[in-house]
């Protein structure tokens, strides 16, 4: 019974943390953030399987936490209120040739982001880019500037 | 016969920027993340200086001293433990506990149930279990002695141990001593 409470405790907390974090870690993660998501999980690995290093405990605890991932999933599907606080929204980081610097400034997200995008589009120059938008998977998506 | 996949007509459900883009932003939202965001970091700050001060066990707040009036028994332990982690109480006797080169000291029962004592050092020469906790007989000289009891607590939650000197001789109050800790999960 502990464990599985450690198990969903473990999992919500996680969830939170890395909301909370940011939502930098996706598409754009680097090295530092690499570090921090290994790290949290390595500590959070502690608490969860404590000094019960049974397969019963194992195999509870990762059904515990897949149930949980679907709880949250299947609420976040019915509900447009917890999926905007889960997810967040996508956020216009340029248009039309202005940084939207609110944005910018919020998300940590500096112009150097933005072009590693363009030019996985194929775009050279930031003149290239129409929209850049934070998607709520932290990628960036670009929809090109329209020739002429 | 298979059945028909049910189907709806696409809406414009997701608001457009400038008429131009569905992204459906919704700025107004986001600048109440952020400051959510801020009271979080705030918080989060505040709960690591709580546990670097040591509000939450093994700091510099956590250490608590006592003694018993005569002197005879002097007590550091923690007030704030944390669950299946380590730590001590170590009790120091002052020479008016020794009697015929012995220290008697009775250790109530949350000693080893709820603060887990896993051992004592140095080993006495008795044990007695008995009384709602456990005497143990410790060989002594008449200088000052310390004993160390390792714990590990396996209960969470508020618990209060007791530890008692006893003589030899009934008519001698014994010298009590009760603690409470905190052990937090």
């Amino acid at each position: 019974m502990a464990a599985i409470l450690r198990a969903a405790l473990g999992y919500f907390f996680l969830v939170f943390m890395v909301r909370v974090v940011g939502r930098r870690p996706g598409k754009q993660m680097n090295p530092f953030e690499f570090v921090l998501i290994f790290f949290i999980g390595g500590l959070a690995l502690t608490f969860v399987v404590a000094d019960d290093r049974s397969l019963t405990n194992a195999f509870t605890q990762i059904m515990t936490i897949g149930l949980a991932h679907y709880l949250l999933v299947l609420v976040r599907q019915h509900s447009p209120r917890i999926a905007k606080l889960l997810d967040g929204t996508p956020l216009i980081l340029l248009a039309h040739g202005q940084w939207h610097e609110e944005v910018m400034h919020g998300m940590l997200i500096d112009p150097q982001d933005v072009m590693t995008a363009a030019r996985d589009k194929g775009i050279s120059s930031l003149d290239g880019i129409e929209y850049a938008v934070l998607e709520r998977n932290g990628e960036i998506s670009i929809a090109p500037a329209s020739k002429g | 016969m298979p059945t028909e996949t049910p189907t709806k007509p696409v809406e414009d459900s997701i608001a457009k920027v400038n008429d131009d883009i569905a992204v459906g932003e919704d700025l107004e939202f986001q600048r109440r993340w952020w400051k959510f965001e801020r009271g979080v970091w705030v918080v989060l700050s505040i709960l690591v200086l709580l546990d670097v001060i040591g509000v939450f066990g093994r700091g510099p707040l956590s250490t608590a001293h006592r003694q018993t009036p005569d002197g005879a028994l002097r007590v550091q332990y923690d007030w704030v433990d944390r669950f299946q982690t380590p730590s001590n109480i170590t009790l120091h006797f002052g020479p008016q506990a020794v009697h015929n080169g012995t220290i008697r000291l009775w250790v109530s029962d949350e000693v080893v149930k709820a603060l887990g004592n896993q051992r004592v050092s140095p080993q006495p020469v008795q044990s007695i279990t008995g009384n709602g906790g456990v005497q143990y007989t410790f060989a002594a000289t008449d200088k000052p002695n310390s004993v160390e009891f390792a714990l590990q607590p396996s209960i969470v939650g508020e618990t209060h141990f007791s530890l008692r000197l006893l003589s030899d001789d009934p008519s001698q109050p014994q010298e009590a001593f009760t603690a409470g800790v905190f052990v937090m999960p």
